[in-house]
């Protein structure tokens, strides 16, 4: 006899499983494919079908409050990004090659601000920057809660991610390489620039998208560090969903979606581009 | 006239890795174009006096001169030398061709040399139509042959090789010891290149360097390093060898453990207590009451056969010393277990060692 045999479940124990994968992936998308379609609703009522329509989309654009929103999120989180990937980069590289005093201190607490909760990170920094303020408002200059304050707070939090993610790519890392390079006559700074940085780089731009994704993501942080003004469109959607889920939202949430499935498939596409060219990619 | 400079010159080199010392008090030095192996088992220190020529690890004392010039406290980018490492440590992320660049571009060499140079090391490790390809799309011999050609095609003064061939099978080894016996003699510069695999050390260096527990014993020619062994170490690690126990008698006789007097070069004085070394190979085993033709003999009783096709090896027990006889080509009449034979050798193969 040839074929494959089959062995384990039984037929029914086979479609069980089905029906339950199927119920699954219902449970997870069905809430996003009805907050897509209602974005394009034309009626104003949330839970009414009216028609197709993409009057919400133009609503929410003309509306200065969420362009502004918007225009703050993608600032913070480009900032925050490119601050966090170099810093948390630095921060890993010096963890794992160099012994310093402290390093095991810092090696503990580097991670912290993945494992304490949003909240209690939010209440800290609530109250840093009210006793930072305090003690720089006393030689003159007078700040406030503002897009800088978030900023800061995301880049706080993003160091964290980003030092974790590139720890992995490090461990993996082979130290002979550089020694190579040094061999060959590069200096310390071209051995990293030639050749640690394009190796852990997989790892550099996963721990990057990550940074950017909970940027984006961020409610409870933003919405204690933000000041008038500063208002992420994170915290805006929170704060005007209590007035009511309006077609508007939607539309926002829609964008939302839109651009982090854009983001998702960029880094994918980067990814297989690397791939093809060469081995080094699998992202961690 | 004035003395040619060596190559590589090391004087009271130490290195201490915190309460370890790696390799201690070592003076060494190596002539220019000369094929030279560090050999010892590992942790012997050899990798890092290699690594230390190479400016990868720092002297803790001691001088490093590289064709005169002291270089030992000098970064690896401003040494005149390159290295074949263990594992190759060819850069993943590059092609055959970027590999082999690399040291030429951080010298900020240009086309056309650029370009010109890089063909001829491809041409000399035959890897012409393999420029475009990843390391990982390579055969291990053909990455060995890469990191032979990143490093010669920057014309280095010393090409230091760590285990080159280490991480062949059997086969390919012994290929790429011809060649790269070949490519010295082409190049024509000082090869230096470590390794615990000491047929590999004979085969292919003109002199060799055995080091033990962070010391160089005995640096000399594989023939004296194998004839004439200046301690029990490099007598027993390289290759087999018979140590005997003895006691000088006087400059040309030493008297064995069994009290049997033979004669062999010695410059210990009388009465020192020194060991005999006696190749397996250089000994003949005879029926007793065969006739001895010359040199020294001692009676015995055949304690065990290992039959090896090409050679065949007896154990003999002569009084309170086990003797082993390797009887190559010819092996004439065979002997059993308890046979009672007469073993024998010339006066040259004996070496005293002294301690």
């Amino acid at each position: 006899m040839s074929g494959v045999v089959e062995v384990g479940l039984g037929r029914r124990t086979r479609r069980g499983l089905a029906v339950w994968a199927w119920a699954v992936f219902a449970f997870l998308y069905v809430p996003i494919v009805v907050l897509v379609v209602f974005s394009f609703n034309a009626s104003s009522r949330v839970n009414i079908w009216g028609g197709f329509s993409f009057q919400w989309y133009g609503e929410a654009l003309r509306n200065d409050v969420i362009t502004s929103a918007i225009r703050v999120s993608l600032i913070v989180a480009l900032v925050s990004t490119v601050v966090s990937v170099v810093l948390g980069t630095a921060v890993a590289l010096a963890l794992d090659r160099y012994r310093f005093r402290g390093r095991r201190a810092l090696d503990g607490t580097v991670y912290l601000p993945i494992v304490i909760p949003d909240i209690t990170m939010a209440v800290m920094l609530l109250v840093f920057f009210a006793e930072a303020f305090k003690f720089i408002d006393s030689f003159g200059p007078r700040f406030t809660l503002g897009i800088s304050t978030v900023a800061l707070s995301h880049i706080a939090f993003n160091i964290s991610f980003v030092c974790v993610v590139v720890r992995a790519r490090l461990d993996q890392f082979d130290r002979t390489l550089e020694e190579a390079a040094r061999d060959l006559y590069a200096t310390g700074w071209q051995t990293f620039r030639r050749v640690t940085l394009p190796l852990i780089m997989p790892g550099v731009a996963a721990g990057g998208l990550l940074a950017l994704t909970l940027s984006l993501d961020d409610v409870v942080i933003s919405a204690f560090v933000s000041g008038p003004g500063s208002t992420t469109l994170p915290v805006y959607v929170f704060s005007s969903i209590r007035r009511g889920v309006t077609p508007e939202l939607n539309a926002i949430s829609t964008l939302m979606l839109t651009a982090s499935i854009a983001l998702v498939l960029g880094s994918l596409a980067l990814q297989r581009r690397r791939a093809g060219a060469g081995r080094q990619t699998q992202v961690l | 006239m004035t003395e040619p400079v060596a190559a590589v010159e090391i004087e009271g080199v130490t290195k201490r890795f915190d309460d370890v010392v790696a390799v201690d008090n070592v003076d060494l030095a190596i002539d220019d174009g000369e094929f030279f192996a560090l050999l010892g088992p590992s942790g012997c220190g050899k990798t890092t006096t290699l690594r230390m020529i190479a400016g990868l690890d720092l002297p803790t004392q001691g001088s490093l001169r590289i064709f005169g010039e002291e270089v030992g406290m000098a970064p690896p980018d401003r040494r005149p030398v390159n290295t074949v490492f263990q594992a190759y440590a060819l850069f993943p992320h590059m092609t055959v061709r970027q590999n082999i660049e690399f040291g030429l571009r951080m010298r900020r060499v240009k086309d056309p040399e650029l370009s010109q140079r890089v063909a001829e090391a491809i041409g000399m490790v035959r890897l012409a139509g393999m420029e475009e390809r990843r390391p990982d799309q390579l055969s291990g011999g053909q990455q060995q042959r890469v990191a032979l050609a990143r490093a010669l095609v920057n014309q280095p003064k010393v090409l230091l090789l760590d285990e080159p061939l280490g991480a062949l099978d059997l086969k390919l080894r012994q290929e790429m010891q011809q060649e790269l016996k070949a490519l010295q003699r082409e190049v024509g510069i000082t090869f230096v290149f470590v390794t615990h695999d000491q047929e590999e050390a004979l085969a292919m260096s003109e002199r060799i360097g055995v080091m033990s527990e962070g010391r160089l014993l005995q640096v000399g020619s594989p023939r004296e390093i194998y004839e004439r062994p200046s301690s029990r170490f490099v007598a027993d690690f390289i290759g087999r060898t018979n140590l005997i126990e003895a006691t000088v008698e006087s400059s040309g006789t030493v008297r064995l453990a069994n009290g049997v007097v033979i004669e062999a070069e010695t410059s210990a004085p009388a009465g020192s207590d020194v060991a005999v070394s006696l190749r397996p190979e250089r000994i003949r085993v005879q029926s007793r009451g065969a006739g001895v033709s010359a040199g020294a003999s001692l009676d015995g009783e055949v304690g065990d056969v290992t039959y090896l096709g090409h050679a065949v090896v007896y154990a003999v027990t002569a009084g309170p010393t086990l003797v082993e006889v390797r009887n190559e080509g010819e092996v004439g009449e065979p002997f059993a277990v308890g046979d009672e034979v007469t073993v024998s050798w010339d006066h040259g193969a004996a070496a005293v060692i002294a301690e």
